[in-house]
């Protein structure tokens, strides 16, 4: 999971936001510190107009 | 003349937030607890030296604002969370050394202490954990 700063208390706000070990994700969560970046999907592969089976 | 003074800058961080302007007191206390081996025998009780259970108490001011003291700790009761602490804001080193609680545990969470014509400020502990002290 990817996370961005939101509060100047805990840095620069935009800048992504990897946690120590021992901090509390949730919290930083529901205290509106960090929010969730979503991850892009990786695009599909291009339809092909013929069956990969298909006998020419 | 061996005296630490502190006046505006030590610097304290609750799970990576800063709250060091929300802070006016703090007591570090590191804890080994003493298991008795006292046996026939001895004229004095002995100990040895056992778990580690060291405490941080604040005194903040509470806040409800975005980002602030309520914002901080709300989401910590009853779990396990880092604090650190260090005297100035200075560069850590071996004058300003930087002290950490890894795993310590947040078991009450005053959320109001009103008195009339006073700020609210809330007193919270926290308990256990890995305690270290960086100077770099």
């Amino acid at each position: 999971m990817i996370y961005t700063i939101a509060s100047t208390k805990l840095g620069i706000i935009g800048d992504p936001y990897v946690p120590a070990d021992g901090i509390n994700v949730a919290a930083l969560l529901s205290g509106g510190f960090i929010v969730e970046q979503s991850t892009p999907k990786p695009k599909k592969p291009a339809k092909t107009s013929t069956e990969p089976n298909e006998e020419i | 003349m061996a005296t630490s003074t502190y006046l505006s800058n030590p610097v304290c961080q609750i799970n990576s937030v800063d709250v060091t302007d929300q802070v006016s007191a703090s007591t570090l206390t590191r804890v080994i607890e003493a298991l008795e081996s006292t046996s026939f025998g001895k004229t004095a009780r002995v100990y040895v030296g056992g778990l580690e259970n060291s405490t941080l108490t604040l005194t903040m001011y509470n806040s409800f604002a975005a980002s602030e003291t309520f914002a901080t700790l709300s989401g910590l009761v009853g779990t396990s969370t880092t604090v650190t602490i260090k005297p100035t804001s200075a560069a850590t080193s071996a004058t300003n050394p930087i002290s950490t609680l890894t795993g310590c545990y947040l078991e009450t969470l005053p959320i109001v202490n009103a008195a009339l014509g006073a700020l609210d400020t809330i007193d919270i502990t926290f308990t256990g954990g890995v305690y270290s002290v960086a100077t770099s």
